[in-house]
């Protein structure tokens, strides 16, 4: 955070508005551009949050009154009838569950060899890296479809269709390059005397590795799980692939589930699906959603 | 260059991600490659098809409307994340208290899964029970403007690529708005005392100073516009007729339900090469302008 | 260590890609037409791949069955894989037959595609197994026909039996001075009384595709009969023929008539049925399914009495007869020849023999002629009218287009009868365009 105040100095407390604080002085006066991008930003705001709110609403109406509600007004009834339908209709538990090792699985993943990768091509260096680091530059640019055909034709062949691995694989695959591209800018800002002096006390890469690199990256690898994980846990491409039976179907996929049989969806059901699956991430975001926008906005000031 | 690294070592931490991503991304690659030179469904025999899938791909009228929307569909996205993303950002720093709330808040629909966000937007642009997008044009009195927004051919595109742009306006806020921190107040309070306004402020000095970020960000967002799939799939499986199908959208119709593999990879081997070319331009044509 | 990189990638992704073929051949489990296989019954788990309501009276019987054999075979379970939305299923099956996958028991459509895999020996001969199991000449013709392929062959059995009908609000029809049609012909004629009314003549529900594939398989049925589709789904049919331009200009002349609700394509199952239901549209087209909401007390009481339903209208000069029209027996259940054994048929043959029974006492039309639907208790007397025209119909079935078209054509036409509807492409150059995407996929289908 120190990001943020060092930039703004002496504007006051900037807790989130709680008004100003007895000391300040005089406000400027208020000129037009000031007025306009408050108001410009609260819409924004609206805009942004509204869609969310209206979802939260509509979960617990009664099918009557969502129907025929306007979509502005606060729901005139109130039923927790539609999460008892959605409990039924999906195994929602069982959804998040896999969201959640399938994520864990992908960044353990991508954090692991995005290390060790950077570590080779930034730390110790060797003839081909520019190579190497070519080749890994192309996955970010490569969207992730073209692999569909391929991974499902190899996952027949070697048994792993409609496994835990079948999604990791892919999703860490391309969540890599990105990760790895951070990890090595990183690198680039610890001093080489930190190395130096530790190999002339004879510590070799692997020590190194362990005692210098792995404890310093922390923040990066903060950075990286955050920003992946928005990406594995809302994946939906491979998993729909992917994914056969019903006990590994992640939350994407699950939703689909209340999509019925030639199409009828219960609506009011689907939406109380929905709060229940975005819940979760929607609480941890909120609880670590100052560490998720330093990881962003670290990462990008220093790539 | 640690004096001290070994051969070994460096294949040590060089191979596992390598094996991953050989795995993952380069292996597919090469394969979508050479199934693109076969005919296979999946059940009769492979046949060995020569060029025929990309003689075929490059008439196929179906594809180039494709390629065509994936480009609306691009624009949209980047003019609302990209431009957005500024807009916001730049407003941001003229607030006093509430960053960090404000921040927050345009970052929530980013954590909300795409089929969620199909879901809600197929009831926000429904016309008949009328969703929230058409009774607030009827509110404000623009009934002329309400319609169909999914049927209609015409609007279409733009309604199934804003959701997409929507998500992730957060995102790249938040890292505009990063990199705006570190331009250096007295640059711009300099620039103020020669009388700059508001805006050549932001022309001659921010924006050029945020060069290098806005670069990482465009690529970054072009590439994930390049991947969009998600929610014109589920949103309107790319009608009506063939109004919102993107490329990705087409070949995976094309591999999962026509089980036209090899024709499918073809078109994979083309979006590698579109995607190389177009990164290629971006950063040809940024780094002029950064000189 | 690039250079030596490259080759033997694609060296080995080229050994793949051929090993793939190796493996794509003809192979066998048991043959597809030994339905008695020898053997002690061994139990086990067993899956049923399939694209039903999971809280459907198919499902809900069936697994009532199942536990039932468990208890007397200790060991067996089936699995119930279902994936209700029909363009994911149809995606996921296709998927899994080519990855040799499927399960012991797998829901399809008579779908070009599946009568490759019949070809390729991957499902039992239903007929085969039905007589076998002493159970053929029970089920109705109707509800086997639906299930054969048009070379009269039969791999799967039905589970369900039904009948699609219009629905139609009597009294918005009398205020807008209109009779249900007689022929087909006078559908654009009654939309526009209709809309002069003020009501959506038709409810449609657009984004699921099929409904509106529908219409497009009237026309023929009444002018050619049933050979139309079967031919067009083969390619050697067009669209340039009489029928074909028949059905497209009609279709085109509904959308000018404003027949559907603005913006139907996007409108999903529950809304347009809620246009009917709430007496916003005049008529509204759906099978036997939709009893439970439209023939009981369930159904909204303003219009409740005015619910009323007729058959598909003919037309002039009709090969096909006013019972004769839409009477599907829903997704069939195909058995994998490559998983039968004799336990699969044991089961078969506990389940099939007392399934239809079961599914009659729960208010549903059974495929076979041997049992009676059981009218439930809030029903109205619609009900058990629309239950006994059911059990009343003629020789030809009008079989559902999207059942009859390979994938990749169907998938065209679906997108292109929107445009054609919405005024968005004319006749002339629909037919164009279908006839040459038809002309080019159909051969893969048909060797």
């Amino acid at each position: 955070m120190s990001l943020l105040t060092s930039a703004r100095p002496a504007a006051g407390p900037t807790r989130d508005g709680r008004g100003p604080a007895p000391s300040r002085p005089a406000p400027r006066r208020p000129d037009v551009y000031r007025v306009l991008s408050r108001v410009l930003i609260a819409v924004l705001v609206v805009v942004q949050v509204y869609p969310l709110l209206w979802l939260f609403l509509s979960s617990v109406r009664t099918e009557q009154d969502f129907a025929s509600a306007s979509p502005f007004s606060l729901p005139n009834s109130f039923t927790l009838d539609n999460f008892a339908r959605a409990f039924d209709h999906a195994d929602l538990g069982r959804y998040i569950l896999n969201s959640l090792i399938v994520t864990l699985g992908a960044d353990a993943l991508i954090v692991v060899c995005g290390l060790m990768g950077a570590y080779a091509l930034q730390v110790l260096g060797f003839r081909f890296s520019n190579v190497v680091r070519g080749l890994f530059l192309l996955g970010i640019v490569v969207p992730v479809q073209i692999a569909l055909v391929p991974l499902f034709i190899d996952y027949a062949k070697v048994g792993l269709l409609d496994t835990y691995p079948s999604m990791m694989i892919p999703l860490a695959g391309f969540g890599l390059p990105m990760s790895l591209y951070l990890f090595s800018s990183f690198f680039g800002y610890i001093p080489r005397e930190t190395y130096e002096a530790a190999s002339l006390d004879g510590a070799g890469p692997y020590r190194i590795f362990a005692r210098i690199t792995l404890p310093l990256s922390v923040n990066t690898i903060v950075t990286v799980v955050m920003v992946n994980s928005i990406f594995i846990w809302n994946d939906f491409v491979f998993a729909n692939t992917f994914v056969l039976s019903e006990g590994l179907k992640t939350i994407p996929v699950g939703l689909q589930n209340y999509i019925g049989a030639m199409g009828k969806t219960d609506w009011t059901a689907t939406f109380a699906g929905v709060c229940v699956t975005v819940t979760p991430l929607l609480l941890v975001f909120l609880v670590l959603n100052k560490a998720m926008i330093y990881g962003l906005e670290s990462g990008a000031t220093k790539g | 260059m640690l004096p001290s690294r070994s051969r070994l070592s460096v294949a040590v931490f060089l191979i596992p991600p390598l094996l991953l991503y050989g795995a993952a991304v380069l292996l597919p690659i090469v394969q979508s490659l050479a199934l693109s030179f076969f005919t296979w469904d999946g059940i009769s025999d492979m046949r060995f098809a020569g060029f025929s899938n990309y003689t075929f791909m490059f008439t196929d009228g179906d594809f180039w409307t494709a390629v065509t929307n994936q480009l609306g569909y691009l624009v949209v996205c980047l003019v609302l994340q990209l431009g957005g993303g500024l807009l916001v950002a730049s407003l941001l720093m003229s607030l006093t208290k509430g960053r960090e709330l404000v921040k927050v808040l345009y970052l929530l629909p980013a954590v909300i899964s795409t089929v969620a966000i199909a879901l809600l937007f197929q009831r926000i642009y429904s016309l008949d029970p009328a969703g929230p997008l058409n009774r607030f044009l009827g509110l404000v009195g623009l009934e002329s403007l309400e319609r169909p927004w999914l049927s209609d051919v015409h609007t279409v595109l733009a309604a199934v690529s804003a959701p997409e742009g929507w998500r992730f306006v957060g995102l790249y806020t938040v890292i505009i708005y990063a990199a705006l921190l570190t331009v250096p107040r007295e640059l711009e309070e300099a620039a103020r005392l020669d009388g700059a306004n508001q805006w050549q402020v932001f022309t001659r000095i921010r924006f050029p100073y945020i060069g290098p970020v806005w670069l990482t960000t465009s690529v970054m967002a072009f590439t994930y516009a390049m991947r969009g799939f998600d929610i014109p799939y589920l949103l309107t499986n790319g009608g009506p007729g063939q109004s919102s199908e993107l490329v990705t959208t087409y070949m995976y119709k094309t591999a999962f339900l026509s089980t036209d593999y090899g024709y499918a990879s073809a078109m994979s081997v083309f979006i590698v090469v579109e995607s190389l070319v177009a990164v290629g331009l971006i950063l040809f044509v940024l780094r002029r302008k950064a000189v | 260590m690039k250079r030596s990189l490259t080759p033997a990638v694609v060296a080995l992704s080229l050994s793949l890609v051929l090993s793939l073929a190796g493996c794509a051949g003809e192979e066998r489990g048991t043959g597809a037409k030994d339905v008695d296989p020898s053997g002690a019954v061994t139990p086990r788990e067993i899956s049923w791949l399939l694209s039903r309501p999971a809280d459907g009276a198919v499902i809900s019987t069936m697994r009532e069955l199942a536990e039932e054999y468990a208890a007397a075979h200790p060991g067996f379970k089936l699995n119930f894989i279902t994936t209700p939305d029909r363009p994911s299923y149809i995606q996921k099956y296709e998927t899994l037959a080519a990855a040799r996958k499927l399960p012991e028991l797998f829901d399809t459509d008579a779908t070009p595609f599946a009568r490759k895999l019949a070809r390729h020996g991957r499902m039992m001969d239903a007929g085969e197994l039905l007589r076998s199991l002493g159970l053929y000449d029970r089920y109705r013709p109707a509800a086997l026909d639906y299930q054969r392929f048009d070379d009269g062959s039969l791999h799967m059995i039905p589970f369900e039996y039904g009948a699609e009908y219009f629905w139609y609000n009597k009294a918005l029809l009398k205020k807008a001075g209109v009779n249900p049609p007689k022929s087909l012909d006078d559908f654009p004629a009654m939309c526009r009384a209709l809309r002069k009314t003020g009501v959506t003549p038709i409810a449609l529900d657009g984004q699921d595709q099929w409904p509106l594939e529908r219409y497009a398989a009237y026309q023929p049925f009444r002018i050619a009969g049933p050979s139309y589709i079967a031919e067009l789904a083969k390619g050697k049919a067009k669209f340039s023929d009489p029928a074909g331009r028949r059905t497209v200009n009609w279709l085109s002349d509904l959308g000018k008539a404003g027949c559907f609700q603005k913006g139907f394509s996007s409108v999903g199952y529950s809304d347009a049925q809620n246009l009917f239901t709430s007496g916003k549209a005049a008529v509204y087209n759906t099978g036997t399914w939709d009893l439970g909401t439209l023939a009981t007390t369930g159904l909204n009481p303003a219009v409740r009495d005015d619910v009323d339903f007729f058959r598909l209208p003919v037309t002039e000069n009709s090969v096909t007869g006013a019972d004769e029209f839409v009477a599907p027996s829903g997704i069939g259940m195909a058995v994998n020849s490559r998983t039968y054994d004799p336990l699969v048929r044991d089961f078969l043959e506990f389940a099939l023999t007392r399934y239809p029974e079961r599914y009659a006492a729960a208010g549903e039309l059974a495929p076979t002629s041997d049992v009676k639907t059981a009218i439930p208790k809030n029903a109205t007397p619609l009900y058990s009218r629309a239950v006994d025209a059911a059990g009343n119909v003629g020789k030809e079935v009008a079989v559902p287009w999207d059942t009859q078209l390979d994938p990749t054509s169907n998938n065209k036409f679906q997108q292109e009868l929107v445009l054609l509807v919405q005024g968005d492409t004319s006749p002339s150059a629909f037919i164009a365009k279908m006839d040459a995407v038809i002309g080019r996929n159909a051969p893969r289908y048909s060797e």
